[in-house]
């Protein structure tokens, strides 16, 4: 229990607290991937909800890093296959479907051969 | 005959001169329908409209509280755990996909405002 709140525990605590709210905004987004019905979806983003506050006191940065790698490597096991993107963001259907034309092109006689 | 014009003359409604359309020019640009997408973005107020009304309708908010410049965690109590959650009810308003790095950046509704009105996908 040394240096309750010096720079260094503190810096790692907000790491760990980065790393938690990155890890909770994925696992609500699978969950949402998963749960195709919206009342589905509510009652395990509840759930979810609840695990992440039942641990919610733990002082430890030990036990933390454990509990923060255990549910990461939980997230992993049940990332869905298909997830739904956004169409234009990367992985999505549209993403690079119309892309910019390089600078310096120009279609002249709007692409037609006969003048 | 004249019984069902007296009937109508006694239920006609008094017929109010319309302010003129040039008046009021925010009203006027809302008939314009863009059919081109490439430069319809969405106004500022639209933007706060709908932000707002998503944080109000989070069950733990308070929606009197719930003003522009609001800060989820200080201002209106909330967790970081709720703040991811009023991220992604944003995302899906806007259909938006935000970075992981960037939605955690987002803490208040000006940020929100901001960074929603900025990003050129903004539905």
């Amino acid at each position: 229990m040394n240096g309750a709140t010096t720079a260094a525990y503190l810096a790692r605590r907000a790491a760990q607290k980065e790393r938690v709210r990155i890890l909770y905004r994925r696992a609500l987004k699978d969950t949402l991937n998963w749960a195709v019905h919206r009342h589905l979806f509510y009652q395990d983003a509840s759930d979810l909800r609840e695990k992440f506050e039942a641990n919610k006191h733990v002082e430890d940065l030990d036990t933390i890093d454990k509990m923060i790698a255990a549910g990461e490597a939980t997230y992993d096991k049940w990332r869905h296959p298909d997830p739904y993107i956004v169409p234009w963001a990367p992985g999505g259907s549209k993403f690079t479907r119309n892309p910019v034309p390089p600078s310096g092109i120009e279609i002249v006689n709007k692409g037609l051969e006969d003048p | 005959m004249s019984l069902r014009a007296a009937v109508l003359r006694h239920i006609r409604l008094p017929v109010q001169t319309l302010p003129a359309i040039g008046s009021r020019p925010q009203s006027q640009l809302s008939f314009l329908r863009l059919f081109s997408s490439h430069d319809d973005h969405l106004t500022k107020e639209e933007v706060i409209d709908r932000v707002l009304d998503v944080v109000k309708s989070f069950p733990k908010v308070e929606p009197s509280q719930v003003t522009p410049d609001v800060h989820f965690q200080k201002d209106l109590g909330l967790d970081s755990l709720d703040n991811v959650e009023i991220v992604m009810a944003l995302e899906e308003e806007f259909k938006l996909e935000i970075p992981d790095k960037e939605a955690d950046k987002i803490d208040s509704c000006n940020l929100a405002i901001e960074y929603i009105y900025n990003h050129p996908m903004a539905g």
